[in-house]
C-alpha cells in the first residue's frame, strides 16, 4: 500500500494539480463563506467544467473544493454570528462570542486548525480502510439506521441551551415543518397548498440562511438602531492582546478533536446522515463529556474544535463508500461521482482493481490538499480579520444580499427566497425569545431521516418493530439513547 | 403582478412609455420571427446542477449551439422530480428560446398522478428524443431466482419478497405486476440509487428497481427485466415488461418547447438537435455515463409518447386503490 501511495504521489505531484487544488481550496472557501452557498454548490457547478480537465487534476480540484468549503463555512460564523452553512452553526456559538471579546483571529485558526486536522484524520482512515470498511456500511438497514437518528435526537439536550422545554418545542416544530412535502412512500401531498415549489418540501438551505445567518443579521441591525453606533465595527475597539493561538492550547484540546474526527469519520462512512449532523454530534458529544460544559457557548475553544474537527472529517470519509461501494455518503460525494463517470471511471467495487493508480493519485491528492487548506487558510485569516473592522452599517446589508443571492443560485428559484425572508423573520423570533434556533435546525434535519428509516423497516418487516432490539448495532444506539436521556434527566433534577 | 399599472405617471407619460415598449417589441420581435434564433436560447434542465442529465445538457447545450449559430445556456430549475421546471417551462413563450431538457417518465407521470400541477399532457410539443435512461428490475446473482420468470415462480411458492422502489412510477409497476401475477410483493421506498445499491448489495431487499445505476457493477448485479418498451443496450438478452405485461416505463430523454411553438421553429431544432448528436464530445460523455444514443425525430416522438400514456393509464387504472 505504502509502495501504491507512492507512487501515487509521484503521478500527482506536478504543478498542474497543485494549482488546480489551491484554485480549489481558495473557491471552495469563498463559497463557504457566502451565506447559502457551500461546497455542494460550488461542486455543482464546477463538475460539468472539469470535463476538459485530465481526471486526476479534475478530482484534486474537486476534492480542493470540498475541503475549502467545509471550513469556509465558520469565517461568518465566527465573525458576524452568520453562519454561512448549517453545519458551521454549532461554530457560531462560540466562536461569535469569542470574536466580540476581541479575539476573531484566535477563533478562526482554532477553527482552521481544527479543520485540517479533522480532515487529515479522515483521509488517513480512509487510505486505510477504503476496501474493509465497505462491509460494515453493508450491515446498517433501515432499522439501524433508525436507531442512530433516534439517538441523534438526544443532541437537543445539548445544543437546547438555558431551557430544555424550549429547546423541545423548537425541535418539535423543526419537525414539524419537515414534513411539508410530498409524503416519501404514498407520494400523497401533505400541507403543500398544491404548489409544486413546495413538493419537495421547505428547502433546507432557506430554512437554515434564514433562521441562522439572515435573523442574526436583522437582530443586529434593530440592536443598532435602539442606541448603538451604526458607524462600530462588529469588534468595537483594540483587539485584545490575548488573540493569539499557542500551540499548547490548541494541543489541550487533543480528546476533543480526536473525538469529533472520529464522530465525523464514522458519519461520513455511513450514507444519508450528512455533513451538519456530524457537526451537530461533534458539538453534542463534546459538551457531554466536557468538564466545564457551562463554558460552552460563551467563546469556548473547545466548542470550535468540536465542530470543525468533526464536519471536516465527513469530506475524507465520505469517500470510503463511494470508491469501495459506488454509494455517495452525501450529496458532495454524489457530486463527486458524477465527476468520475464523466472521465470514465465508475466508483464502485470495481474501481480499486481497475483504476488502482488513479485512486492512489487521488489519495495523495487529497493529503497534499490538506497541506495547501493550511496555508491558505492561515493567510486567508489575516485578510478575513480586516472584515471585523468594516463598520456594522456597510456590512449587514451586504450579508443580506449575500444572502438572497446564496439561496437564488442552486435552484434558481425566488420562492426560495421568499421562504428565506419568512424564517429570517422566525428566527429573529426565537433569538428574542430565547428558543433555540438550532434546535430547529436539528429538528429540521432529523425529521425526515427518521420518518424514512422508520417507515422503510415497518415495511420490510411487517410492521414488526421487534427488529430494532434484536439487531445489535440497532440496540446499541437504543441503550445508548436510554442511557443519555437517564443521565441528562438525573442531572437536571440535580441542579 | 405583470398587469400592475404605474399609477405614479401621468396619462402622457404612460402612454409614451406604452408605445416605446411597443416599439421595442417590435423591433425585437419581428427578425426574431423571421430568423430563428436572433438571441441566444434557454435550456431548462428541471433537476440538480451536477447530476448526470445536467452534465449531458452542459455538453449537448454547446454542440446545439454551434448548430443553430446561437449560444445555448443551460439553466436549472430542479424541485419535485422535474415538474417545478417543467412547469416554468410551460408557461414560457412559446418562440423557441425556452426550451427543456427532461425524462419523459415525469412529463407524462405527473400529469396522470399528481393534483395540482399546472400543465397537462399537452402542455408540451416533443422537438427530439436524445437518449434513453436505463430502467430495468435488478438483483444480485446470489439468489434463487436468475431472470423474471424464476422470480415470479419463486414469489408464488408463498415467499413474500421485498422490493427497493424509486417512488410513484417505479412503485405502481411493481404493485401492477404482483397483482397480475397474485403474489405478495411489498415496495420499500428508497431516496434514489444511492439508497438503493446499499439496500441491495446488503440484503435488506430481495430484488429492486434501478433507473440505471446497475451498468456501474458488472457481474455484481444481475438485470431481471428491462423496464422500457425495448430490451437494454447493455443486456440484449434480458426481455423487457414490455414483452412480458404488455406495459413500458417511459425512459426517454427528451427535448420539448412550450405547445404552440411554430413548426419552422421546432422543425429547425430538431435539425440542430440531430445533427449536434454526431459531436465528439456529446458522444464522449454518453459512452462514459453509459447512456445509449438515441436520436427520435418528432415524429417518432408522437408515436413515443401515445404508447408510453396508454401503458401508464392501465398501470393507473388498475394500481388505484
Amino acid at each position: 500500500m505504502i509502495e501504491s501511495l507512492v507512487g501515487g504521489f509521484e503521478a500527482a505531484f506536478t504543478f498542474t494539480n497543485l494549482l488546480f487544488i489551491c484554485c480549489g481550496i481558495v473557491l471552495g472557501i469563498i463559497f463557504g463563506v457566502l451565506p447559502g452557498l457551500g461546497s455542494v454548490t460550488a461542486l455543482a457547478i464546477m463538475v460539468p467544467i472539469t470535463f476538459y480537465m485530465s481526471p486526476v487534476a479534475a478530482i484534486a480540484f474537486l476534492v480542493g473544493i470540498n475541503k475549502g468549503g467545509t471550513s469556509g463555512g465558520a469565517i461568518p460564523a465566527i465573525l458576524i454570528n452568520a453562519p454561512g452553512t448549517p453545519e458551521a452553526a454549532a461554530t457560531a456559538r462560540d466562536g461569535y462570542p469569542l470574536a466580540r471579546q476581541g479575539k476573531p483571529e484566535k477563533a478562526m485558526k482554532m477553527a482552521l486548525y481544527s479543520s485540517v486536522f479533522g480532515d487529515f484524520f479522515s483521509d488517513v482512515m480512509l487510505i486505510l480502510l477504503a476496501a474493509p470498511f465497505a462491509a460494515i456500511a453493508l450491515k446498517f438497514g433501515p432499522p439501524e439506521f433508525t436507531a442512530i437518528i433516534l439517538f441523534s435526537f438526544t443532541l437537543i439536550a445539548a445544543l437546547a441551551g438555558k431551557s430544555l422545554v424550549k429547546g423541545i418545542i423548537a425541535a418539535a416544530l423543526g419537525v414539524f415543518l419537515s414534513t411539508i412535502g410530498l409524503d416519501p412512500v404514498d407520494s400523497t401531498s401533505r400541507m403543500t397548498f398544491n404548489k409544486v415549489e413546495l413538493f419537495d418540501g421547505i428547502s433546507l438551505n432557506a430554512l437554515a440562511i434564514g433562521t441562522l445567518a439572515l435573523s442574526s443579521v436583522i437582530s443586529q441591525i434593530f440592536d443598532t438602531r435602539r442606541g448603538g453606533d451604526p458607524a462600530a465595527a462588529i469588534v468595537g475597539g483594540d483587539y485584545a492582546e490575548d488573540n493569539k493561538l499557542r500551540p499548547r492550547e490548541y494541543w489541550s484540546n487533543w480528546p476533543t478533536l480526536l473525538r469529533s474526527a472520529c464522530i465525523g469519520t464514522g458519519v461520513g462512512m455511513l450514507p444519508g446522515l450528512g455533513v451538519s449532523l456530524a457537526a451537530f454530534l461533534g458539538y453534542g458529544a463534546a459538551r457531554r463529556a466536557s468538564k466545564t460544559p457551562e463554558k460552552f457557548g460563551t467563546g469556548a475553544l473547545e466548542g470550535i474544535a468540536a465542530t470543525e474537527a468533526s464536519n471536516s472529517a465527513v469530506v475524507g470519509a465520505n469517500l470510503i463508500p463511494t470508491i469501495s461501494l459506488g454509494i455517495p455518503g452525501n450529496v458532495a460525494a454524489a457530486l463527486l461521482i458524477g465527476a468520475f463517470m464523466i472521465h470514465g471511471v465508475v466508483p464502485g467495487p470495481l474501481m480499486m482493481v481497475e483504476h488502482g493508480e488513479l485512486v492512489y493519485s487521488i489519495f495523495a491528492c487529497m493529503l497534499m490538499a490538506n497541506l495547501l487548506h493550511l496555508t491558505i487558510g492561515r493567510v486567508g485569516i489575516r485578510i478575513w480579520g480586516l472584515f471585523v473592522r468594516v463598520p456594522k452599517n456597510i456590512i449587514l446589508p451586504v450579508v443580506i444580499l449575500l444572502c438572497i443571492v446564496g439561496v437564488y443560485i442552486p435552484t434558481n428559484s425566488l420562492f426560495d427566497v421568499g421562504l428565506m425572508f419568512a424564517f429570517g423573520g422566525l428566527g429573529y423570533l426565537m433569538r428574542k425569545s430565547g428558543f433555540s434556533i438550532v434546535c430547529l435546525v436539528i429538528g429540521f434535519l432529523l425529521g425526515p431521516m427518521f420518518e424514512m428509516s422508520l417507515r422503510q423497516t415497518m415495511l420490510m418487516h411487517k410492521t414488526d418493530l421487534s427488529i430494532l432490539v434484536t439487531s445489535p448495532i440497532s440496540l446499541v444506539f437504543l441503550l445508548l439513547t436510554v442511557y443519555f436521556l437517564w443521565r441528562f434527566g438525573f442531572r437536571t433534577k440535580r441542579h | 403582478m405583470l398587469s400592475k399599472t404605474g399609477f405614479g405617471f401621468s396619462t402622457r407619460s404612460a402612454l409614451l412609455g406604452a408605445l416605446g415598449a411597443l416599439a421595442m417589441v417590435a423591433a425585437t420581435s419581428l427578425p426574431a420571427a423571421a430568423e430563428y434564433p436572433a438571441k441566444p436560447v434557454t435550456l431548462v434542465v428541471p433537476y440538480k446542477a451536477g447530476g448526470s442529465t445536467e452534465t449531458m445538457a452542459q455538453l449537448f447545450s454547446k454542440a446545439l449551439g454551434r448548430e443553430l449559430g446561437q449560444k445555448v445556456v443551460v439553466r436549472t430549475r430542479p424541485g419535485a422530480g422535474g415538474a417545478v421546471g417543467s412547469t416554468y417551462v410551460s408557461k414560457a413563450p412559446a418562440d423557441g428560446y425556452t426550451i427543456m431538457f427532461v425524462a419523459l417518465a415525469g412529463l407524462t407521470w405527473d400529469p396522470l398522478t399528481k393534483k395540482g400541477l399546472e400543465f397537462d399532457l399537452n402542455s408540451f410539443r416533443y422537438i427530439a428524443g436524445v437518449t434513453e435512461y436505463q430502467m430495468a428490475f435488478i438483483t444480485t446473482p446470489d439468489k434463487p431466482y436468475g431472470n423474471l420468470a424464476e422470480l415470479i415462480a419463486y414469489s408464488g411458492k408463498g415467499n413474500s419478497l421485498n422490493v427497493a422502489d424509486q417512488g410513484g412510477i417505479s412503485k405502481a409497476f411493481i404493485n401492477y405486476i404482483a397483482k397480475k401475477e397474485g403474489i405478495d410483493w411489498t415496495a420499500i421506498p428508497t431516496r434514489g440509487g444511492g439508497e438503493m445499491v446499499p439496500f441491495l448489495l446488503g440484503g435488506k431487499v430481495d430484488f429492486a428497481y434501478s433507473g440505471g445505476v446497475h451498468g456501474k457493477y458488472g457481474d455484481k448485479m444481475l438485470v431481471l427485466a428491462s423496464c422500457l418498451g425495448g430490451r437494454l443496450a447493455a443486456s440484449p438478452e434480458v426481455p423487457s415488461i414490455k414483452e412480458l405485461y404488455g406495459i413500458a416505463m417511459p425512459g426517454n430523454a427528451v427535448i420539448v418547447a412550450p405547445k404552440g411553438v411554430s413548426d419552422e421553429v421546432a422543425a429547425k431544432l430538431e435539425g440542430a438537435i440531430q445533427r449536434a448528436m454526431n459531436d465528439p464530445d456529446f458522444t464522449k460523455i454518453l459512452g462514459k455515463l453509459k447512456f445509449p444514443k438515441k436520436f427520435v425525430d418528432g415524429n417518432g416522438m408522437k408515436t413515443v409518447f401515445n404508447e408510453v400514456v396508454a401503458s401508464l393509464k392501465k398501470v393507473v387504472a388498475a394500481t388505484r386503490n
